[in-house]
């Protein structure tokens, strides 16, 4: 057969007008759709639509003797593209409730070898899941959205992050977060899939224990002015132990508060952009917090003064902070970032119990009230696109009013040991400093590669011998680590995060 | 502990290597990848440039402002091109990857156009009257002196900077529901030119085969199309920078190729593609 006769004849040339109409109706309903969907989804079948429409255009001509028979066949062609249009819309309608859905996540798996035996008693060095996380965010309309973030480390199962966030459609510049979320503080925002060092700095893992919190929180952050206003009420207790004469924590349930007391974060910050140099943020933070007494007695931060206080009376926790990060642009990219924080925070204990029948009387515990202070302050330099330096010094005094050398002489002797413990001052007294090197490559997009070495010096002990730890190593050897002598405590990690 | 010591020196002659690895001569070949907007554009400056500088090699590849930038926070290119300003929390991100707040390069100005089907009546629209179209609140073609027909709307995906821009300076609120995203200002062009009744929106180098609606500011303005007079005078009311991002201060071949298209020369192609020159 003369295929080009045969179509330019004008009885077959108008069969090949309608197959050609319903072949264009057909590539076009699939083709918008696939458009919609993914340019390379498009190509794919683009090519795919192209064969089958020459393979379906060759039966056609081959059957092009059954002229009869053509309407007939057509007309059923033309239902089952009805169908299929109707399909490809439902299709669509589902597909575009999933782009709301969005799945991140990052997988941290390390080594780490510590060079002390006494740190740990299982093992000196072992490979660990430090952190495997999965974001979920649902966008369920503008302006609304709803995460989930469980963090499925072996052992150690958490809800990381739960929360709503409502935008306002008016301003644009207000948002209401409810739920549990980071608490407002640089370095507790800041990811730890971002993080320089691999761990956060001592002050804050004290201070804001587990990072996130219960509460709710109003953020500012205008469109177009460079500043950012938090202010969070948080239940305050989360991450504390509150333990009782028994030794049971009393704030063992995650989700429900310990007291009526309620804890208020404020954190403003502002981006100042310093030209071509680069910029500088800046901004300061305070805590406002107070948490339920379970004791008779509070003793000071000093270890000098004993002062009432009711049972269910307010002990405070309050600290104010100062921050900044300098990001420029010298010979690639380069960051300074500081954070200062002090104030006083408290340890709650509990009251005496008295005897009753044969079991024997249990003397109560002060509540500890102590003054601390601590900073961090980060270098971080990028080395090209792929490599990047950072080392951090980190320092804590979790007891602003204890010297080393105070440490096991200053203490409270009580004068009745039957209804209150007397309290020693001891290792959690002594400041921390921490030299922190980390040193990343980002292998592609989604891999990172550190190497980090933390070099820790606490904080000596005045009198040798004064405090003393016992412990038994990984081989089970016991040994003992005396606190006025400097104690290796530092630990090489070598680590290697997977981001999504 | 003897063994702890090897190990120590070991990692530092790794990290020493890494060092040294990373200042090692970065390849010639500039990529560049963002705005659809802009893929003309920046093919046309590619291959210009290509042929004046045999010896170096510039990749263009699209897929919206969006995705540009994301590839440049990821490190994946090293200019992203884009149709409206990086957001704060895109800086955030490159502030957190490379330490940098980038590098922003205005290289041309576009007039956003508003494209309508030869065959519709309508051929001028206020800006207040498109932000309405685009939400939804006017849905018929009455509504706005035309025939009475239902409105179709073309606009782009989520990740192009020219759905931002439109959003933020027109639609100032969400997009209409029935809007259909298409992925790139030829798609829309292609969809308004088969639609009697479609209306769509992009950059002012792809209105082939359709007509250019003329915008006014408000009813007591005269209406204009984007040309070089009227967005040079901002006569034209829906007028944008077209942005290219860089992490860093640019140096070496990229500072050369950016100079270039700076230059008279480059600013000559802005022109000739359909666009507008920055200075």
């Amino acid at each position: 057969m003369d295929l080009k006769k045969w179509l330019s004849s004008p009885e077959e040339g108008h069969f090949c007008n309608i197959v050609y109409s319903f072949c264009n109706r057909y590539v076009t309903t699939l083709t918008d759709f696939c458009i919609k969907q993914d340019s390379k989804i498009y190509e794919a079948m683009k090519k795919s639509i192209s064969i089958l429409f020459l393979l379906f255009f060759l039966i056609t001509i081959n059957s092009n003797a059954q002229d009869p028979k053509v309407a007939e066949k057509l007309l059923t062609i033309d239902e089952k593209v009805n169908g299929i249009n109707e399909r490809l819309a439902n299709d669509e309608a589902d597909l575009s409730k999933l782009t709301k859905i969005k799945i991140s996540g990052y997988t941290q798996a390390q080594y780490q070898y510590f060079e002390s035996p006494a740190l740990l008693s299982t093992s000196q060095n072992y490979f660990s899941l430090r952190r495997v996380m999965v974001k979920l965010t649902y966008e369920a309309a503008d302006g609304i959205k709803f995460v989930l973030q469980p963090d499925f480390t072996p052992g150690d199962f958490a809800i990381k992050d739960a929360y709503v966030v409502l935008n306002d459609h008016w301003t644009k510049s207000f948002s209401f977060t409810l739920g549990k979320f980071n608490r407002p503080d640089y370095e507790v925002e800041y990811s730890s899939s971002q993080r320089e060092l691999p761990e956060r700095s001592a002050i804050i893992s004290a201070i804001y224990p587990g990072e996130h919190a219960i509460g709710a929180k109003l953020e500012y952050n205008p469109v177009n002015f460079p500043i950012h206003a938090q202010l969070a009420v948080f239940n305050g207790v989360d991450g504390l132990t509150v333990n009782n004469s028994a030794g049971t924590n009393l704030n063992a349930a995650d989700n429900i508060d310990y007291d009526n007391y309620k804890d208020i974060m404020a954190r403003v910050t502002y981006n100042l952009s310093l030209g071509n140099f680069g910029g500088l943020d800046f901004g300061a933070h305070g805590y406002f917090g107070t948490i339920k007494s379970n004791a008779v007695k509070t003793l000071s931060t000093d270890y000098t003064t004993v002062t009432d206080i009711k049972f269910g009376d307010p002990l405070k926790r309050n600290w104010l902070d100062g921050e900044f990060q300098l990001f420029a642009d010298v010979l690639g990219g380069l960051s300074i970032k500081g954070e200062y924080i002090a104030g006083k925070n408290a340890t709650v204990g509990y009251a005496p119990v008295a005897a009753v029948g044969t079991t024997a009387a249990v003397p109560g515990v002060a509540n500890f009230q102590n003054n601390f202070a601590g900073y961090y302050l980060y270098f971080i330099k990028n080395l090209g696109k792929k490599y990047q330096f950072a080392i951090r010094y980190d320092y804590y005094d979790p007891n602003t009013d204890i010297k080393g050398q105070d440490v096991a002489v200053k203490g409270f002797t009580s004068n009745d040991a039957t209804t209150l413990k007397s309290k020693m001052s001891g290792k959690s007294d002594l400041a921390t400093a921490t030299i922190g090197l980390a040193f990343h490559h980002y292998f592609d997009k989604n891999i990172r590669i550190t190497l980090g070495y933390d070099i820790v010096n606490s904080e000596k002990v005045g009198t040798a011998g004064k405090v003393i730890e016992p412990y038994t190593d990984a081989h089970g050897v016991a040994g003992t680590m005396d606190w006025s002598n400097a104690i290796n405590q530092n630990v090489f990690t070598l680590r290697i995060q997977a981001k999504f | 502990m003897k063994s702890f010591k090897l190990l120590k020196v070991t990692i530092l002659a790794v990290l020493l290597g890494m060092v040294c690895f990373a200042f090692t001569a970065a390849p010639e070949r500039i990529t560049v990848k963002g705005s659809d907007t802009m893929v003309i554009l920046a093919q046309r400056w590619a291959e210009v440039y290509m042929k004046s500088n045999p010896s170096a090699s510039v990749q263009v590849t699209g897929g919206g402002s969006g995705v540009g930038i994301s590839a440049l926070i990821n490190g994946a290119t090293d200019i992203a091109n884009a149709s409206r300003k990086m957001k704060a929390t895109e800086k955030e991100k490159l502030k957190a990857r490379f330490n940098t707040l980038g590098v922003e390069v205005a290289c041309a100005k576009d007039g956003i156009t508003v494209y309508l089907n030869p065959a519709n009546k309508v051929k001028e629209l206020t800006i207040k009257q498109l932000g309405e179209i685009f939400r939804g609140t006017i849905s018929n073609w009455k509504q706005v002196g035309g025939d009475d027909q239902a409105i179709k709307l073309y606009g782009r995906e989520n990740s192009s900077g020219t759905y931002v821009f439109f959003q933020e300076n027109v639609v100032k609120g969400d997009y209409a529901s029935s809007c259909q995203t298409l992925p790139g200002t030829a798609a829309v062009v292609n969809a308004v030119k088969k639609d009697a009744y479609g209306i769509g929106y992009g950059g002012a180098a792809f209105a082939e085969g359709i007509v250019i609606c003329k915008v006014k500011k408000d009813d007591k303005s005269p209406a204009f199309i984007p040309t070089a007079e009227t967005i040079k005078s901002n006569e034209y009311p829906i007028t944008r920078y077209l942005y290219m991002y860089l992490v860093n201060r640019p140096t070496g071949e990229i500072k050369k190729y950016i100079d270039w298209i700076l230059s008279p020369e480059g600013q000559k192609l802005v022109v000739e593609v359909g666009y507008f020159p920055v200075k």
